[in-house]
C-alpha cells in the first residue's frame, strides 16, 4: 500500500467516524450512545493524523530505507511503510459509514433470536391509574409472568415496538432489540399480538390492548401476549435499541 | 485466510495497474488515481449488480453487525496503537533489559506482569516482542510478554468490565488465567524451547540514528493502526458471519455440555480472530454458554488466533509459530478451566 493511500485511508476512516457520530445519528444504529464521544475524538484524531501524514510525506526524504513496498516480496518485508494487504479491508467500513450505512437490526434478527429471559423482579409496585397505561415490552412481560398481584388484569395497555412476523400462520410479535454494548450482543424482547393482521415487518407501531388470557396470570404459564384493540403507525425512534415507554399516550 | 488474500491481491493489482510513473510530480497523483478507482468501483458494482442483494435482510443484518463490531473497537484500537507507537519511538531501547531480572526463570513472570503496561492489541505486541528479543531480552521472557500484553492491559480489562457489567470476578479470572498461561508458556520455552526454531527478526523497531523520533512514531503508528485495523475488519466479518448465519439453537447444543462448550469456544476464539480489545463484547454476546467457556474464549483469543499465527509466522518463522500456538492453546484452555472453575 502506498504511503499516500495510507494517509488517505486514515483520513477516510476518521471522516467516516465523524460522519456517523458527529454530523448524523448513524452511530446509534451500531453502538451505545455512551460511545459517541470516543468515536468523535477518534474520528477527529484520525483525520488530523491522515492530513499531517499526507503533508509530512510530501516533505519527507524518499529512499530512506523505508521505501514503499510494491508487491510484498521485499526482502525483509516488515518495515513501517510496508502495510500488509489486509489493511485494504479498512476501506470497507469507512466507505460504508460515509455512503451506504446499513440499517438498525430489525425483524430478521428478532425472528431468529431465542426468547430473551426477562430478569427476575423481586417486587412490583402498584401501577399508575392512567388509561391506556404506557408500558415497556420488558415490563409487560415481567408483570404477566411474575406479578402475583395480577395488576395487569383488565388494564388497557399501550406499548411501542416494531413488527416481527411469527412463522407462516400470519401471527406477529411486537418486538424491541436491546444490547449492552454494540449490535453484536443484541437480545430480543417479544410480545405476541392477537386480533389484528400483521403489518409489514419492521413497521414501528404503537399498540393498545389488553392481556391475552392463557395459563395463570402472574406465573410462567401465562403467555406474554396482547389482544390488540388499536394500532397506530409511529416514526422509527432515532435510538431504536432501547425499550422505551411510549411517549404521551394519545 | 486465502479468500482474504485474493481480495487483497485484487486490491493490490488495482494499485499496481495505476500508471507507473517515474516522475515525482505524477507520483503524487497516484492516490487520486487509486481513490477514483475505488470510488468508481464502489459506485459501479452496485450500479451493475443492483443494490437489492445488499439490502436483503440477512445481508443487511450481517453488514450492521460487522460495522458495529468495527466501529465500537476502533477507538480502543486507535488508543492502543498510539501508545505502542509512542513506546516504540520514545522509550529507551535498553530500558527493558535493565529492568528485567537477570535469571531467565525470574524474568518470565516479571515480563508477564509487565505486559500490563503495554496497552495495545495482539497485533501490536508481536512486533514488540520481536524487537525485545533483538535487544537481548531472553526469548522466554519476551514470549511471556507477548502473550500477556494483549490480554491483561488496562484497556482490555476495562473493556471486559464494561462488557460484563456487575461481574468483577470475570475480570479477575481473565487477568489471572492470562498471567498464568503467559508464565507457564515462558517456562515451557526455557525447558523445551530450541533456538533454531526461531528465525531472527529483521524488523527495524525502536529509535534508529538518523531518523527523527516523531517521524518514527508517525510511521510506526500508521503501520500498526492500518494493519490492526485491517485484521479487525476481517475479525468483524468472521464474527458477523457467525452471528448471523448460525442460529442460536446450534450454539445451544454445544452450550449444554460444559466440556464441549469450553473446547468449542476456545476453537471459536482461534477462528474468529477478534481483537483482544473487542473480544470481551463478543464473549458477552455468547449468552448461552457457561462463564468458564466464555473465559476460555477471552484467554485463548488474545494469545492464539488465525491472524496471530500469520503474524508470528512472519516475525518468528513457521517452525516456531505452529509449535508455539498449539502449546499455548492447550495451556490456555487448562488455565481457564482451573481458574474459571475456582472463581466463576
Amino acid at each position: 500500500m502506498k504511503r499516500h493511500v495510507q494517509a488517505a485511508l486514515l483520513a477516510l476512516t476518521g471522516l467516516g467516524l465523524l460522519h456517523a457520530a458527529l454530523f448524523t445519528d448513524l452511530c446509534l444504529r451500531y453502538v451505545k450512545e455512551g460511545q459517541r464521544p470516543l468515536l468523535i475524538a477518534s474520528g477527529a484524531l484520525l483525520v488530523l493524523l491522515g492530513l499531517a501524514g499526507a503533508i509530512l510525506d510530501r516533505t519527507a526524504p524518499e529512499g530512506d530505507g523505508h521505501a514503499d513496498d510494491h508487491d510484498g516480496t521485499h526482502a525483509h518485508g516488515h518495515d513501517h511503510s510496508a502495510v500488509p494487504r489486509v489493511a485494504w479491508l479498512l476501506f470497507l467500513p469507512a466507505l460504508s459509514l460515509l455512503f451506504y450505512a446499513p440499517p438498525s437490526l430489525g425483524a430478521y434478527t428478532a425472528s431468529r433470536a431465542s426468547d430473551q429471559a426477562v430478569k427476575k423482579e423481586q417486587h412490583f409496585g402498584p401501577l399508575p391509574a392512567t388509561t391506556p397505561l404506557p408500558m415497556t415490552l420488558s415490563d409487560f412481560t415481567a408483570r404477566v409472568r411474575q406479578d402475583r398481584e395480577q395488576s395487569v388484569r383488565g388494564r388497557t395497555i399501550r406499548m411501542t415496538g416494531f413488527v416481527t412476523p411469527a412463522g407462516k400462520d400470519g401471527g406477529w410479535y411486537l418486538t424491541r432489540i436491546i444490547f449492552t454494548c454494540c449490535a453484536a450482543d443484541s437480545q430480543t424482547v417479544k410480545v405476541r399480538m392477537y386480533g389484528t393482521p400483521a403489518a409489514p415487518a419492521d413497521t414501528w407501531l404503537a399498540v393498545t390492548g389488553t392481556w391475552h388470557p392463557g395459563g395463570t396470570l402472574g406465573t410462567r404459564t401465562a403467555p406474554a401476549a396482547l389482544d390488540v384493540h388499536h394500532t397506530t403507525r409511529i416514526a422509527p425512534p432515532i435510538n431504536a435499541y432501547t425499550d422505551d415507554l411510549p411517549l404521551t399516550p394519545s | 485466510m486465502y479468500k482474504t488474500d485474493d481480495v487483497a491481491v485484487v486490491a493490490e493489482r488495482t494499485a499496481i495497474d495505476a500508471p507507473s510513473c517515474p516522475q515525482e510530480r505524477r507520483a503524487t497523483l497516484r492516490p487520486w488515481v487509486i481513490g477514483v478507482v475505488v470510488a468508481t468501483g464502489s459506485v459501479a458494482v452496485p450500479a451493475l449488480t443492483g443494490v437489492g442483494w445488499l439490502n436483503g435482510p440477512a445481508v443487511a443484518a450481517w453488514r450492521t453487525v460487522c460495522l458495529a463490531i468495527t466501529v465500537q473497537a476502533l477507538p480502543f484500537l486507535l488508543l492502543g496503537t498510539l501508545l505502542s507507537g509512542a513506546i516504540n519511538a520514545f522509550v529507551p531501547a535498553d530500558l527493558f533489559t535493565r529492568v528485567l531480572p537477570r535469571r531467565p526463570a525470574l524474568a518470565v513472570p516479571v515480563a508477564g506482569v509487565a505486559g500490563a503496561i503495554l496497552p495495545g492489541c495482539e497485533c501490536a505486541s508481536v512486533p514488540v516482542a520481536g524487537s525485545l528479543i533483538r535487544r537481548g531480552v531472553t526469548p522466554a521472557a519476551a514470549f511471556a510478554f507477548l502473550l500477556s500484553a494483549p490480554a491483561i492491559n488496562p484497556i482490555v480489562l476495562t473493556a471486559t468490565a464494561i462488557a460484563f457489567p456487575g461481574n468483577p470476578a470475570m475480570v479477575a479470572a481473565r487477568l489471572l488465567a492470562s498471567l498464568v498461561t503467559a508464565a507457564v508458556m515462558g517456562w515451557l520455552w526455557l525447558w523445551l524451547g530450541r533456538a533454531h526454531w526461531l528465525r531472527p527478526a529483521a524488523r527495524h523497531t525502536g529509535h534508529q540514528p538518523g531518523h527523527s523520533r516523531w517521524q518514527e512514531f508517525r510511521l510506526g503508528f500508521r503501520h500498526d493502526f492500518l494493519q490492526a485495523g485491517g485484521f479487525l475488519v476481517l475479525g468483524a466479518m468472521a464474527a458477523a458471519t457467525f452471528n448471523v448465519a448460525v442460529p442460536s439453537s446450534v450454539l445451544d447444543t454445544f452450550s449444554g455440555s460444559p466440556w464441549l462448550s469450553v473446547l468449542f469456544l476456545a476453537g471459536l476464539a482461534v477462528l474468529l480472530a477478534v481483537c483482544s480489545e473487542a473480544d470481551a463484547f463478543v464473549a458477552a454476546s455468547l449468552t448461552g454458554f457457561s462463564p468458564t467457556a466464555r473465559l476460555a474464549f477471552m484467554v485463548v483469543g488474545p494469545m492464539v488466533d488465525l491472524k496471530l499465527i500469520a503474524l508470528q509466522t512472519g516475525t518468528f518463522g513457521r517452525a516456531f509459530a505452529l509449535r508455539f500456538s498449539t502449546a499455548t492453546t492447550v495451556v490456555a484452555v487448562t488455565a481457564s478451566v482451573l481458574i474459571g472453575g475456582a472463581l466463576l
